[in-house]
């Protein structure tokens, strides 16, 4: 017979907490007033160098409202313009329906169809939404303080379900692009802003992040890709909106998580293991620790200290590296970064919608009118 | 928005610029407009495809455009084969200068992915060789790394000759972590486990996604431990090799089996024990040969992955201690089972891992496991006399303490590696964060190699071990009857619940100071001898009438 009567001594070891991170910083400032008027000026001309992301000006624009708006500045622009203008941007329904699937948001007017922020759509062989611009045009109209009354919900619905393939990642546009976690990131944020799952297999995109976990614990953009601070944020970030975070990772796959994310902090964060420390990780890396509680391990005053030293002190923004030139994405995932870090100046962030939480609640109060007329028209 | 250093101009640079500027601008705002008239009426044609090319290769991520080629490339024509050839492969061109431009374009990768596809004759050299030319330039490219994969895949090329290529660049550079990572994907596919004999020259096929969960044989894992620990003996502070080797340590871990199914006629309940924290769905309990209807459950319901799951079988199925039965457990998810016989005149049966297992380190206490471990603490320790505040060192060994198994060394031993542990501990650099976090949770429970083991425990003593809590995976000792946990810093008792046959507590000179932390313990059905001593809810006023209430079946209770 087995001896069972086995006394266990376990050896546990246990260090001590550290106290509060934000003490004596070295006192890099903070120039708010240049950073303001960055976003003005990108949300008037941009250089030529930016035409290659004409089809993508849309996220320019998320990037320069959200940042003014973690900037506490949004009152310096004209907000009921800027929500005609992204309204303009609808693709919506024709007449006849028969472009159902192809809803959603354009990036900018550069099929050239004519200005036009009412309905119907107009039929246009081309036309169509695209995932990223449906994304972030409903989190601009969000934060503007737009109610989404125009947004024509059933139709972005059926545009995003439209994307999604078999493996459960999704194709940016209907005529097909690359497919990879970007775009699950993007539909999750679209259909927890729309309070309505019914845009997306749930089941199958949860299955493309279980398979794109690679060996070393990060997360790739696909399946046997390399793991990626970018797509580790859009895995965990969209298993959060969808509420089934720690239902699909165990607690031990999640420490795993925390481990290969913490780890990508070297002054800044990189978003590789080898490849240099960039501005906008300290956001993509930095909400994913938020996101699974263990932000607070991290060195705030290297983080803070790499983030300020590619802030660009004469045209504001920031760059990925030092001595680089600014660009909206940088400046407004380094104002991201600085925000999580709780800059004085900064509003907070959400970490998984990644808007204010001032634009989170406000989704929060549309999302309860919607359900109580839903409840009162019953 | 790639990165662009600050470079200084003339002012006469920046004249030259601006007017080049304008006449690329008018050039292409009157492509454009032309491109997409066309494309509205249906013109796909030669003069298309010259339209869209000035404007791709200035704009790359047009996606419309790229769709738009894709359209005419796959108009029906009359074509022969050759044509068909020739016009690929024109295309295959013009993607490689946007490529040359811009090599982080998604939407050129993607294109040239699926040009790659339709090519009558596809010349995969020359695709594998437009790899190797990215790589060189910039061997972190993943659109790059990515398409040589596809590559790979459609021209089946075979595994091992892609790990020597990986052998080759990490040769040369070894920090290449991408290379690594190409590394654990080729890896566990050359030397599948497996009961089917495998092909003389295994290809990379369609194969099933996560194979970096899979598996790897003993003798290619104790080669690739060689190489990595070339690695990081040539630069200990490269992440790579340390990453990876965490990953090869891991494949000796067992795959998610069931290591133990225990059945007690008392509580007429049956308890199945996993090789891993398991989220138990398609478990079938087959008694005598008939299916039971019996609900699953985890042993705390806070535990969705758990490593014991247990049923209750409907009442006087095995009460009868005259009767024999066999029980089977099934796990049809996993495709395994476990067969278990309670004999006659016993209460109680369990069965355990066998030998009967093809697979390597099956068991914990195999030889190969323990000493393959040792061997690799061995070169841990080392380095670490090299390099004292390499981090990367102390975390593995630190993981590799935690996985061998210390009831597998001599008692001596055994205590010596506790005090090293705790050693290291103090050694540990305050600012060091990730040690940090691996520190901030305390550990209950020992690793994996142990779980067997402990569904049968029935003594535990965790004294003096500075703990604060009993977490919910503590529910696992099924088979508990003494606890003892004097010495602590105890608050929480959130898993001592529901533990069937527990009969005796002691908890003398912990931290229990209200009456509610107590509570859970009313849901240990035997429990009789309970010490409190030196906690401060025996101050508590009413005290010895409230634990009355709440425990009324405890008479040993000792203040």
């Amino acid at each position: 017979m087995l001896d069972r009567n086995i006394i266990l001594v376990i050896p546990v070891a246990k260090m001590s907490e550290e106290g509060n991170q934000i003490e004596e910083f070295e006192q890099i400032d903070f120039l708010k007033d240049r950073h303001v008027r960055f976003f003005q000026r990108s949300l008037q001309v941009l250089p030529e160098r930016y035409s290659s992301l004409e089809t993508t000006r849309l996220t320019i624009v998320f990037f320069a409202l959200s940042g003014l708006d973690v900037l506490d500045a949004l009152h310096v622009i004209d907000k009921d313009n800027m929500i005609e203008w992204i309204y303009s941007l609808q693709v919506l329904p024709t007449e006849d329906e028969s472009n159902m699937q192809r809803c959603g948001f354009r990036g900018s007017s550069h099929i050239g169809l004519p200005y036009s922020s009412k309905g119907p759509g107009m039929a246009h062989p081309y036309d169509s939404g695209h995932i990223a611009m449906t994304y972030t045009g409903l989190a601009s109209l969000l934060l503007l303080g737009d109610d989404l009354s125009r947004v024509n919900k059933r139709a972005c619905l059926t545009g995003l379900k439209a994307l999604q393939l078999e493996d459960g990642s999704f194709y940016a546009v209907p005529e097909g692009s690359e497919n990879d976690m970007r775009f699950i990131y993007c539909a999750a944020c679209i259909c927890y802003m729309l309070d309505d799952w019914s845009g997306m297999d749930i089941h199958k995109a949860i299955e493309y992040i279980r398979r794109s976990m690679s060996y070393d614990n990060g997360i790739g953009q696909g399946a046997g890709l390399e793991s990626h601070g970018g797509s580790t944020f859009c895995a965990v970030a969209s298993l959060r909106l969808m509420g089934r975070l720690e239902e699909t990772l165990s607690e031990r796959e999640l420490d795993r998580i925390r481990r290969w994310c913490i780890m990508r902090q070297q002054t800044g964060f990189h978003g590789r293991p080898n490849k240099p420390v960039d501005t906008c990780y300290s956001f993509w890396v930095g909400a994913t620790l938020e996101l699974l509680d263990v932000f607070q391990y991290t060195n705030y005053e290297k983080n803070r200290n790499y983030i300020l030293s590619t802030q660009d002190r004469l045209v504001g923004g920031f760059a990925k590296w030092p001595d680089s030139h600014p660009d909206p994405l940088h400046a407004y995932f380094g104002l991201c970064g600085l925000s999580l870090l709780g800059e004085p100046e900064l509003m907070k962030v959400h970490p998984a919608l990644n808007v204010t939480q001032r634009a989170f609640q406000h989704l929060q109060q549309l999302q309860q009118a919607w359900r109580d007329n839903v409840s009162s028209c019953t | 928005q790639h990165g662009r250093l600050k470079i200084k101009s003339t002012a006469q640079q920046e004249e030259e610029k601006r007017k080049e500027r304008e006449k690329k601008l008018k050039l292409y705002v009157t492509a454009r407009d032309v491109c997409f008239s066309q494309r509205k009426e249906g013109v796909l044609d030669e003069e298309a495809l010259q339209l869209t090319q000035q404007l791709l290769s200035s704009n790359p991520d047009f996606s419309t455009l790229w769709n738009y080629r894709r359209e005419i490339l796959i108009a029906p024509g009359d074509c022969e084969e050759d044509d068909v050839q020739k016009i690929y492969e024109s295309e295959l061109s013009f993607v490689e200068r946007c490529l040359r431009q811009n090599p982080k374009s998604y939407g050129s990768w993607h294109h040239r992915g699926w040009v790659s596809a339709r090519l009558p004759r596809p010349d995969w050299v020359r695709e594998l060789s437009l790899c190797d030319r990215c790589l060189s330039l910039d061997e972190r490219n993943f659109h790059c790394w990515d398409y040589r994969r596809v590559v790979v895949r459609m021209s089946g090329v075979a595994v091992d000759q892609e790990l020597r290529f990986t052998d080759r660049l990490i040769g040369s550079n070894f920090s290449n972590y991408s290379s690594w990572h190409y590394r654990s994907t080729l890896l566990p596919l050359l030397h599948l486990e497996s009961p089917e004999p495998l092909s003389p020259t295994p290809q990379l096929a369609k194969t099933s996604p996560r194979t970096n969960s899979h598996r790897v044989c003993e003798e290619q894992l104790l080669k690739e431990y060689e190489l990595v620990q070339n690695a990081f003996f040539t630069d200990p502070n490269d992440q790579s090799a340390w990453f990876y080797y965490r990953w090869l340590l891991g494949r000796a871990e067992r795959e998610e089996m069931i290591s133990c199914v225990y059945v007690s006629r008392e509580e007429e309940r049956v308890a199945v024990c996993f090789s891993k924290p398991v989220h138990a769905v398609g478990l079938m309990l087959v008694l005598d040969g008939q299916p039971q209807q019996v609900e699953w459950r985890s042993v705390h319901p806070r535990l969705r992955h758990s490593p014991v799951w247990v049923c209750d079988l409907p009442p006087a199925t095995i009460s009868d201690i005259g009767n024999e039965h066999n029980l089977t457990v099934h796990w049809t998810e996993n495709h395994t089972h476990r067969d278990c016989a309670l004999y006659t005149g016993r209460s109680q049966s369990w069965c355990r891992d066998s030998a009967t297992d093809l697979e390597l380190f099956r068991s914990e206490l195999s030889v190969e496991k323990t000493s393959v471990l040792q061997s690799e603490l061995q070169t841990c320790n080392q380095l670490q006399e090299l390099e004292p505040l390499n981090k990367w060192c102390l975390l593995t060994i630190v993981l590799l303490m935690r996985a061998l198994d210390p009831l597998g060394y001599e008692k001596e031993t055994g205590f010596h590696a506790v005090c090293l542990y705790g050693d290291l501990c103090s050694k540990f650099i305050i600012e060091n964060t990730i040690l940090k976090m691996e520190y901030a949770e305390v550990r209950v429970l020992p690793t994996l190699c142990h779980l067997d083991q402990l569904l049968l425990v029935t003594h535990i003593n965790l004294s003096s071990n500075e703990l604060e809590r009993l977490p919910p995976q503590f529910c696992m000792l099924q088979c508990l009857e003494v606890l003892e946990a004097d010495n602590n810093s105890i608050v929480d008792l959130e898993g001592v619940y529901q533990l069937p046959k527990l009969e005796e507590i002691s908890l003398k000179n912990n931290k229990i100071s209200k009456i509610e932390d107590l509570a859970l313990l009313a849901s240990c059905p035997k429990l009789r001898s309970l010490d409190l001593r030196g906690n401060p809810v025996t101050q508590m006023a009413n005290f010895l009438s409230d634990i009355a209430k709440l425990l009324p079946s405890v008479t040993d209770l000792q203040l």
